[in-house]
Formats: C-alpha cells, structure tokens, sequence
C-alpha cells in the first residue's frame, strides 16, 4: 500500500520545524527516521495532513558529554550508538540497548529520538532510559523544557507529554558516578525482533558498597513503558547482594503488567521479567565494580 | 515535487508525488534491482546505499532522498563489468532465487568499504538485516568472505569438491584457515549391496559436465538486479487490480452491492460471485487420474475463512483500486466457525462445504475432505506380540514458507489477441486447463508465461491469483496486474497446515519393531488442497523408514475455517517425520537402548521392497540404493555423538546450572509411488549451438538439464542454451513435482539422439562410419584424424544435406526412488529462560549422484535453514475468530543470519541404476529431519520430551517446570 496523501515539509531548523508544529498543530507529524511511522501511513494507521521532515536538521545529530550529563541530539541515529567509543566506555548500558534494536540495516537510519518518541512500549531505549532516570527535552514555540523520562510517557502506548507544538530534540542521561554501572537485557524470539520482555537496570553504590541509587525499568511487559519503583526502592541502602537481587527481582517481576500474545503467555513474561532483571542486576553490580 | 538526485553516478531530475516511497519511485525509474519485499523495512530486499549508507528504500519517502547519491546494485557492476562481491555470489552459488541478493550485495559493499577485512561474524551481522528463505545464509556469508580476500589481494583457494572422504578432511582445513567459514562438503561414495556388482562388471564412466560444481546459469541476472521476477514489468495501459477479502471466516453474503464503487471514476471493472461462471475446481495441480476434490469457486457467495475473495476490482492505479474496495458494500450473514480440526468431525455447525456443485468430497456433512488407511499385516497381533507397546501423541503447528517476493500476476491480450498470463507459478498447463474452463476460451487461446525466477517455486504450484486477473482483463480488454502483498500472502495465501499425530509402536526387547501405525488428522484449511488428499502422493508416509510386517496408516484430512494448505517444499512429510522420528528416540528410551542402535535395527535397506515405493505399472520394486548408513554415520561423526549424547543431565557452566546442552538425530527418505512422463527438444543451430526446450522446472534445475544435455552431446556448456518458459515452448510433464526426475530422462534421451544424428551426419562427411568417429568438447575427429566440429555439421546438415536437426524425445520415469537423510543438531538450552539456541546443524543426504553439488549444496542448506526457523520460532496463531494474529514479518519469526546456528553439509552419493545418471530427487528431504533432531536435542539436554512444535522458550520451561514437579 501507498501512503495516504499530506503535505511534505522539511525543516531546516529546530525552531523552523517548531513553526510547522505550530501552524499545524495535531495534524502534522514529525518524519524522523521513518521506521514506525512510514508503515503506519502505509497501512493507513495514521493519516497525518503534514509531514515534517527533521532529517535535514544536522545539529539534532550529536553525543556530548559535559557537566556531569551526557547530552544525545534526538536524530542521533542508532548505529552511532553501536559503534560510538564514548558510549562504550562511558554508557554500555546504551549500547546494550542500541543494538537490541531491529537490525544494522535499520539501525542506520532509526533514531534515538524516534524511538522514544514514539512512545512504543516494545521499543527499547524507554526502559533504558528509565532505568537511567534521564530526561528529555521539549522545545516549543516559548523555548525549551525539560521533562523527566517518567513524566514524558502516559498510561497509554504511543501517546507522550509532547504538546503538538513541542519537538523533542534531545535526550539527557546522568554521566556515570564512581562506582556505578547498568546494564540493559533482553529476550526474544530471534535476534532483532520486540522483546517478550526486556529489563533495563542501573546502580550506584557507595564507598562501603550499598546502593545509593537504583533504576530499574521495563520493555514490553505493559501498556507502556514501566519504571519498577519499588523493586529499585527496594535496593537503597543495602549491599546488592543475591537476596536484595532476588527481592528486587520479584517486585520487578510484581510491576510488569504483561498481556499474554504471540510472543507468550502474560505469566511466562511475567517470570521472565524476573529472571532478566537478576541478570541485569548482577552485570550492572559487575560494571559497577570495574568490569566490562 | 521535483527532484535531483544522483543515480549510480547519473544526475538525474525526477518529478515524484510526496507520498511516494523511495522503492516505488526507484522501481519506476526502471531500477528494478530494488526489490518489493515486506513494504515495513525488515526484509532488507529493498536496500539501497543513501549517501553511501545502506537503508531499506520502503520505509523513506522518495522526497526525503532530494540531493542524495543513491546507489542501487545496476551501478555496483553490470555483466560487463561485476564487481568481486557479485562474482563471488555466483562462484559459490549464493544466488537462488534471488530476490535477496540485490540488497545483501549492498549491505556487503558498504561494510567491505568501511571494513576491508571483516570478521565472519560482522559479516552475519550486517546480512541480518536480510532475510533470505533459500540460502541458509552459509553461501551469502563466504561470498563475501570470498570477496574480501579477493579485493585485499588474498589469494583465494579455488573450490572443490571431492570424491574421497580421505582428501576432503585435509581440504576442509585449509578452506577454514582462508575462508573462516564453517562450511564443508564431502561426497562419501556408498556402495550398496545390488551396486557393488554393477561397478565390478564397469568400471565408472568419468564425466565431464556432470558432477561438476557449475554455477547457475542465471545468477547473473539476479547479481546485476536485472528485471527477472514476475512483477518487473509493466505493460502499456497496464491496469491494477485488488482483492476485497472476508473479514469473517465462515459466512453467507446476504447482499453486495457494487454501485458506489463501480461509480468511482478510474474503476474499470468489479467482479463479484454474481459475475463469474461457478465451475468447481481444484487450486493445485493435480493430473488426469486423480480424482481428488474439486471444492473451490473463483468468486462464490459462501465465504469460508478470513481472507476468502469476496470481490475483485481493477482500475487505473492502486490507490483508485484500494478506495474502490472500500465503496463496497456487503452485508454477511455470519456463521459458526471450525478452527480446530479436532472440532470438525463433530460439528453441529453448518459444514464448510454444503454446496452440492463440488465433487470428490469423502464427507462434506462431516468435513471431511479425505481419508487414507493403509494396512499390511496385522497390527493389533503385532502390539499383542511385542514386548512394550510405546504410544505418543505429535502436534505440528501451521507455517508459512514466507517468501519475500510479493505474489504477482500480470495477465493481457497479445497482439494476436491470446491471453497471456505471466506467473512465477510452474503449474503451467493447470493454470492454463483452469482459465480455459472459467473463461469459456480455448486452451490454445491461452499461454501462459512463467517468469525466470520465482522465490519458494515449489509452493507456488497452484493457482493464487491468475483466475482473477485473467478475468478482469477479459472484463475490461486492458493489461491487469494483481498483487498479493507479504501480508497478503499471509492472510489469504497457502500454508503448512496443523497435524495432529498418534503413533503407536511395538517393539521387542532386542530393539526390533514388530507393530507401528500413525494415525493423524490433517487440517486442509477451507479448501481441499492438502497433500494428503491426492492419491499420488497419499502412499508415501514417513513410517516406510521402518518396514516391519504389521503397519497401518491411518489420516483424515479435514476442513477448517483456516487458510487452504497449499503445495508446500516436502508436502506434509515434516510433520509426519517430526512425530516419527520423535517417537523413534522414546521407544529407544522405553527399551534402554541408543536412538541410533534403533534405528540401524530397523531402518529402511537397499534391496528392501515396501508397499510405498512402486513401479510405474504398480508392481513393487526393490530399492536399489540406500545411503542412509553413511548419512547416520556422518552425521554423528561431525556431531561428536558418541562423547555428547547423554543419558544424564548435565551443566556445560559453572556456579548455577543455566545452559544445558544435547545432541539430538534424525533420519528421514523421500519418495513416492507416483511417477512422470516429460519430454524434450533439442534444436541444432547452424552455430553449433542448441536450443534446448523441457517441462516447467524450477530456475536451478534448469541449470542441471543444460549439465546433462552438455555431458551427453560432449559439448560445452555454454552452448547449451536454455530459454524463459511458457505454454509454447515447454513440453508436457504429467506431475510436476516429480519432473525432475522424467525431464532429466528425457533431455538424456534427446540428447543422446541428437548425438548420433550429428556422428551421422558427419560420418557422411567424412565418407566413415559414424562408430568410427570420435566427439569431445564439440570437436568431431575420425579414425583417420579428419577433424570437423559440431558447428561445421550443423551448417552441413542445413545447407547441403537440407535437413535442420532437431530431436524432440519422451521419457517416463519406470520408478521414483527414495532419497535419505540424516540431520542432526546440537542445541544450547538456557533453563532460565528456556531459549533454545542451536549451536550446530549437520545435514547428510543421499541423492543417488549430485549432478552439480555446488547447487545441491546450496538447496540443502537452504532447506535445513527454513526447517530449524520453523523449529524454533514460526508459527501461525488465530484469535477466536479466526483471525491471523501473526501477519507479516513483524510478528511471524524467520531465522536470520544471526539465528543460523554453524551448518555443515555433507553429500552422500551412491549408485542408483533406475534413473538417468543415478540422479535421486533430494531437495525436499532436508526439510524432514530437523525439527525432530531439534525437539530429541532439547531432551538429550533436559530430560523432558516436549511433543509440539514450534519450540518456543515458554513451552521449553513450561516442559522443564513440568518434570520438576
């Protein structure tokens, strides 16, 4: 199927794609790197008047780290991530996540940005980023906002806090404290598909190896992407030893809200969650502790 | 809009309307390289470079590519001049059908740019943006390996297949340190017991062509993207058509009503049951004699599964087509839906066929399509007689072949006013016999074309789309294309359909098996196009691995509200030897004996006759060759079996226990009591080389008909020259999934008199006898050492003797002897998750003689690959209303070039007298094995029997919860 028909806009600028969305407000959509939404318009799912095309907007495309934040440009495209060496030393859990993500044909053209914005509970970066406690940010007519992950999605799949003239342009990431590391695990059926159920998992600990922070976030166990408060609430102040890993496993296992489809049973995913939040656990406290 | 954009180096301004994708508009510009796939960027057939970066050109608007440099395969190398990458696909014969090739050969040329010197497994990480259904991957990977080296300046060893087995383990060596791919091949030469003799008494003949590693003959087109496949064309005028399909799987069409649609200006013509002749007919081929059901209607009121046609509309372009369909109005009454075979029997529902116009149904009031029970012996004083009785119960799920080549007709009067029907579908003459009898036109006013390659040949062996498009170009006199898409394919295509098997074996504590009967129900889906339900194929059950006196077969082939079955690769014979040979490994179990010790004990013999492989006049032959000892013993050999299998559980980690691992075997034969009759013809041209017409046959074997037609004329090959087949230039072949074997005969037998014909005519020359005369690579010389060649003859036949040498011959084949395999895989099991990796896949196979081993590697590893993705991953699933939940490529799982586990293949040759050159039909035989060698690998690993495929990570835990318990 051909898509339906819209007007095709490129945008140049941030603020010039800024304008767009606000001369055409919930008719218009933002073309990125087109992956979910081109079949979507294919198979007429959304039927927008107005593409806006942000391609062409080369300083949304970078990876900065500076002041204690990693700063991702919102059209970095995946394969940047794959093969980026500050985010391999710096950030494995983003790699881990980036290269869960469809294949290497795809991931030279789907961005980091889309793949939030889209706000699709089986897309991988979310539960990364929840798990990171990073926050994006928003820029609209009246300038820039930032919002924390956890606020930026809803109850609902594909549906975020974006205003219809906001764009989001760039996604922060706390850099990594001394002694802190995540990790980020994923099942499939075969390589490259959405996950059963995928688990992201970040930790810092202090001097004499208690948990100081802990993020634990959830893929495609749920209507949305799920941040699993209590199972990294759980972990504070203690060592992160197999008993806290295990608990914190279990009320991981206790926030997902699977539904059973083609890819299993909503309890099998359920248990899954569980089983790769220990082993999210266990790399995180491995990479926290000097490993790789 | 308008844009200027750079095309293989060729700046070019193109006008293109702002919802077009970059695929379309690319194809319309001619660069038929670019391939129409999935349509949702993950099949990766549509790759095109975008400023030197591969990306699937479907999932990009063509506005989006203004002032890019795009590069598609026509600007990677033309015939002229290849690049290494596509030499290399050819040379190790990574090309089938391909349809894949175009965008693997991109993604491989920018990762060679960037990477001179890639690993082989960054090499399958950028081909897992590709699926590919025919190579297995193996050849795609050692292409480019291949090609690496070659553009680094690395000598590369040339490729050779060997005979001895002694040679082959030093050669294999070698190839691994260069090559880094795991890939191997030996030909073990297996002399059976009624063989031995024959070799005695002659010693074997060397050929020259035959046996030889050739390389396709047409993998040049498809590695320079040229418009090959069905959908590469676009006739004048040409108009698109496009199917309104049932959103209910069982229900009447109360009312239709066309007016609105018919209104919309563009809309050429619709059709509905209304105005269409209602002839019961069959959808797949099947032949004279066979009285199987004729139980479908091109267009009827009844619909009976989701995705059944309820009307179709052909109009100026698919957009006015698509908006056509919704302007439809139809109200259905909806009926009560069978979806499980096991309900149909039972059903107080109205059956899926009430109409009294269809014939050769067993039991329409029951849904029962067909039955087959076969007896020798007496079965229950067998069981009564045995030490142990061992029972099972076998559950094979639906799949989908899920070709990547979207399904096109194009049907349109020629100028002598002939329908012309180009399909990929080789069923020629049935499409033909079909169209003839719904358009009321006489057969010789129809030809039909099949276009040079067609993806997954074998499942197409049916009608799909032709009815309908030759009828709306008969409604509106204008060219018609109809499309199914890949979800198209899905929901309205043909499957392999759910079986649900019991077997029941008796054995003796020795191991020998005195009773066996299968007893299985088959769903034919709505239409009685199951395997099982034609006679020919009908006596060729898995149990004839295992001949024992008392044997029953027992299958009802029933109808559901579901998607037809269709002509699958290997019929229905994955599910039977998936139940077998599972069944196989328990009885061992029960009895405390090794699976393999089984098997030897009672497996199928040269010289062994049983009822399922008959003579061409009914009689039972013995069978003359056997590799099936060779094949188990290779296999175990490469799979280390005798240090890896275990009784015991075992970790393979230390610290907790999460991988377990197992080794796990199967055998499987291929065979039937059917055979075929096909015909040749040879043309001598004035140049000395010949035209060579034969039945409708799949793209590679073409290339094994040239081999054979070179090996006996003694001419090279390349003038041997094969043509794109249609209605007027194929000959007849009476059953088309066996032409290989009676086309192979026929080309001998042609060739073989065209042979003598051209020693005649030259020994006239030479005032000799044509005894006295000798001929090689194209060169006559007699005794007395006058030389002449082929050309020279042909040119004296023509101009001074007047006659034009051609040589049209038949051959029937006399019987259809078995093919064997053993395959066998060794598995990783993760207990946490219970994810099952195959680490390695061995396939052994005996094809009598490998005429060209290069390609009948390739076909098996092609079919060991679509056989461990439907292991593992594929399955199709319907909600309660019968509605496909898992259409498409997102949501139905493929293996990938990261799924595929270390494959190693091993060709097993031995002498087989009944066919030409000894040549047994294999291809199929890879698909039978491996998901038993799967599900008895999972329970070497764990210890619990899981009896339903797919193997899928919840049911492996859920098996491995079960036995905790």
């Amino acid at each position: 199927m051909i898509p339906g028909s819209f007007d095709y806009v490129v945008a140049h600028s941030v603020p010039e794609a800024v304008a767009l969305l606000e001369q055409h407000g919930d008719e218009a959509k933002i073309l990125a790197g087109g992956h979910s939404l081109i079949p979507l318009l294919r198979f007429r799912f959304a039927s927008p008047s107005v593409l806006v095309d942000i391609n062409r907007i080369a300083d949304l495309e970078y990876l900065r780290e500076a002041s204690g934040t990693l700063r991702i440009g919102a059209l970095t495209r995946e394969a940047t991530l794959d093969t980026s060496p500050l985010i391999t030393t710096r950030y494995p859990i983003l790699r881990d996540t980036s290269i869960m993500v469809a294949d290497p044909v795809v991931r030279n053209w789907a961005t980091v940005g889309g793949n939030i914005a889209h706000a699709d509970p089986a897309n991988d970066h979310p539960a990364t980023m929840l798990a990171l406690d990073a926050s994006v940010v928003a820029t609209g007519p009246s300038g820039e906002r930032v919002i924390p992950i956890e606020e930026f999605f809803t109850d609902s799949a594909f549906e975020t806090t974006l205003k219809p003239n906001e764009l989001l342009t760039e996604i922060r990431v706390p850099s990594p404290s001394e002694r802190s590391g995540g990790a980020y695990f994923k099942l499939e059926r075969k390589v490259g598909d959405y996950a059963i159920a995928g688990v992201a998992a970040y930790i810092a600990l202090d001097g004499k190896g208690l948990v100081t922070y802990a993020g634990i976030g959830l893929t495609n166990v749920g209507p949305h992407p799920i941040k699993a408060h209590d199972a990294g609430n759980s972990l504070l102040g203690k060592p992160l030893d197999d008993t806290a890993i295990h608990q914190a496993a279990d009320l991981a296992a206790a926030a997902a809200q699977p539904n059973s489809d083609d890819r299993g049973p909503a309890e099998y995913k359920r248990g899954m969650v569980r089983t790769l939040c220990v082993r999210a656990l266990r790399k995180a406290l491995e990479r926290a502790t000097g490993g790789k | 809009m308008e844009l200027e954009l750079c095309i293989n180096g060729t700046i070019e301004s193109v006008q293109v309307p702002v919802n077009e994708p970059l695929l379309t508009m690319l194809r319309r510009q001619g660069y038929y390289s670019v391939k129409q796939g999935c349509e949702t960027g993950q099949c990766g057939a549509c790759t095109v470079l975008v400023d030197g970066v591969p990306r699937p050109s479907c999932v990009m608007l063509a506005g989006q590519a203004g002032g890019c440099t795009l590069t598609t395969v026509e600007g990677l190398g033309s015939s002229r001049a290849l690049h290494p990458l596509q030499e290399a696909f050819m040379e190790v014969g990574a090309v089938q059908c391909g349809f894949c090739t175009p965008g693997m050969l991109l993604s491989a040329y920018a990762l060679l740019l960037r990477n001179p010197q890639p690993s082989e497994s960054e090499v399958r990480d950028v081909l897992s943006g590709h699926l590919c259904c025919c190579t297995g991957y193996a050849k795609p990977v050692q292409a480019i390996m291949r090609a690496a080296a070659k553009m680094r300046g690395v000598q590369v060893p040339a490729l050779e297949y060997h005979v001895n087995a002694k040679k082959t383990a030093k050669t294999t060596e070698k190839l691994r340190a260069v090559n880094v791919v795991s890939k191997e091949t030996i030909r073990l030469r297996a002399i059976t017991a009624s063989a031995a003799t024959a070799i005695l008494a002659e010693p074997e003949v060397q050929y020259q062509v035959v046996g030889k590693a050739v390389q396709a003959r047409d993998a040049l087109k498809f590695v320079t993207g040229k418009p090959a496949f069905t959908g590469d064309v676009t006739p004048q005028g040409m108009l698109y058509g496009s199917i309104l399909t049932s959103p209910h799987a069982h229900a009447i069409i109360r009312s239709i009503d066309v007016s609105q649609a018919k209104a919309l200006p563009g809309v050429h013509a619709i059709l509905t049951y209304n105005d269409v002749p209602r002839v019961a007919h069959c959808i797949v081929e099947r032949f004279s004699a066979d009285s199987s059901p004729a139980d479908y209607y091109c267009l009827d009121s009844i619909m009976r599964y989701v995705g059944d046609r309820v009307a179709v509309v052909a109009a100026e372009t698919p957009e006015v087509a698509e908006q056509a369909l919704r302007l439809i109005q139809v109200e259905y009454d909806v009926l009560p839906a069978i979806l499980d075979p096991r309900r149909a029997l039972e059903s107080s529902g109205p059956p899926v066929h009430p109409e009294r116009e269809s014939r050769g149904i067993v039991d329409a009031s029951h849904n029962v399509a067909a039955r087959v029970r076969t007896e020798v012996g007496d079965v229950e004083r067998g069981f009564a007689q045995a030490d142990i009785v061992v029972e099972g119960q076998y559950f094979v799920p639906q799949v989908q072949q899920a070709a990547l080549e979207k399904q096109t007709v194009i049907t349109y009067f020629d100028e002598d006013d002939y329908l012309v029907v180009r399909t990929d579908s080789p069923a020629l003459q049935h499409i033909r016999r079909t169209i003839s009898s719904m358009l009321a036109l006489p057969m010789r006013r129809i030809r039909v074309v099949k276009a040079d390659s067609s993806a997954n040949a074998n499942s197409k062996r049916q009608i799909m789309l032709e009815d309908l498009c030759a009828l709306l170009t008969q409604a509106t006199h204008r060219p018609v294309k109809l499309t199914y898409s890949h979800v198209d394919k899905f929901v309205s295509g043909r499957l392999r359909h759910t079986h649900i098997l019991y077997l029941k074996t008796g054995v003796r504590r020795d191991g020998t098996i005195v009773a066996n009967q299968m007893a299985l129900i088959a769903s034919t889906g709505a239409y009685a196009t199951h395997p099982l339900v034609s006679p020919c194929s009908s006596y060729f059950p898995a149990l004839s691995l295992y001949p024992c006196p008392n044997m029953r077969y027992i299958a009802e082939i029933l109808y559901t509200n579901l998607p037809p079955s269709g002509t699958t690769h290997s019929y229905s014979m994955p599910q039977e030897f998936f139940a077998l040979e599972c069944h196989m490994d328990e009885v061992a179990r029960q009895i405390g004996m090794d699976a393999l010790e089984i098997r030897r004990r009672n497996w199928f013999q040269a010289g062994d006759t049983h009822l399922w492989v008959g003579g061409a006049s009914g009689e039972q032959l013995p069978t003359e060759s056997c590799g099936l000892p060779e094949c188990l013993r290779a296999v175990a050999e490469k799979l280390n079996w005798r240090e890896k299998r275990r009784t015991t559980l075992r970790s393979v980690s230390g610290g907790y226990e999460r991988f377990r691992r197992g080794v796990g075997l199967a055998l499987a034969l291929e065979s039937s009591r059917a055979t075929s009759t096909s015909g040749a013809t040879i043309k001598l041209n004035d140049d000395g080389s010949f035209d060579l017409f034969t039945a409708p046959c799949e793209s590679g074997f073409s290339t094994i008909l040239a081999q054979v037609a070179s090996e006996v004329l003694s001419v090279p090959l390349e003038d041997i020259l094969l043509h794109p087949m249609d209605t007027s230039n194929t000959l007849c072949d009476t059953n088309s999934h066996l032409t290989p074997y009676s086309a192979l005969g026929a080309v001998k037998r042609a060739a073989e008199q065209m042979r003598r014909q051209i020693l005649t005519v030259a020994a006239r020359m030479f005032d000799t006898l044509p005894n006295a005369l000798r001929l090689a690579a194209g060169i006559i010389t007699s005794s007395s050492e006058q030389i002449t060649t082929v050309a020279q003859v042909a040119a004296h036949a023509l101009h001074i003797e007047g006659q034009h040498l051609v040589i049209t011959a038949s051959w029937k084949a006399q019987q259809t002897p078995a093919s064997f395999a053993a395959q066998g895989v060794e598995v990783e099991v993760d207990t946490e998750t219970g994810s099952v990796r195959v680490l390695k896949v061995v396939t052994a196979v005996d094809g009598g003689r490998f005429i060209n081993p290069l390609l009948a590697e390739g076909q098996i590893q092609g079919g060991t690959t679509q056989a461990l993705s439907a292991s593992i991953c594929e399955e199709l699933i319907y909600d309660q209303n019968g509605v496909l939940l898992t259409a498409g490529l997102g949501n139905y799982h493929i293996y990938n070039a990261l799924d595929m586990a270390e494959m190693q293949t091993c060709l097993v040759e031995t002498e087989e007298t009944s066919v030409p050159f000894g040549a047994k039909v294999f291809t199929t035989v890879p698909q039978n094995a491996i998901a038993p060698a799967v599900a008895n690998a999972v329970a070497d690993a764990l210890g619990v029997r899981i009896r339903q495929l797919p193997l899928t990570p919840e049911r492996v835990l859920h098996a491995l919860h079960s036995q905790k318990k």
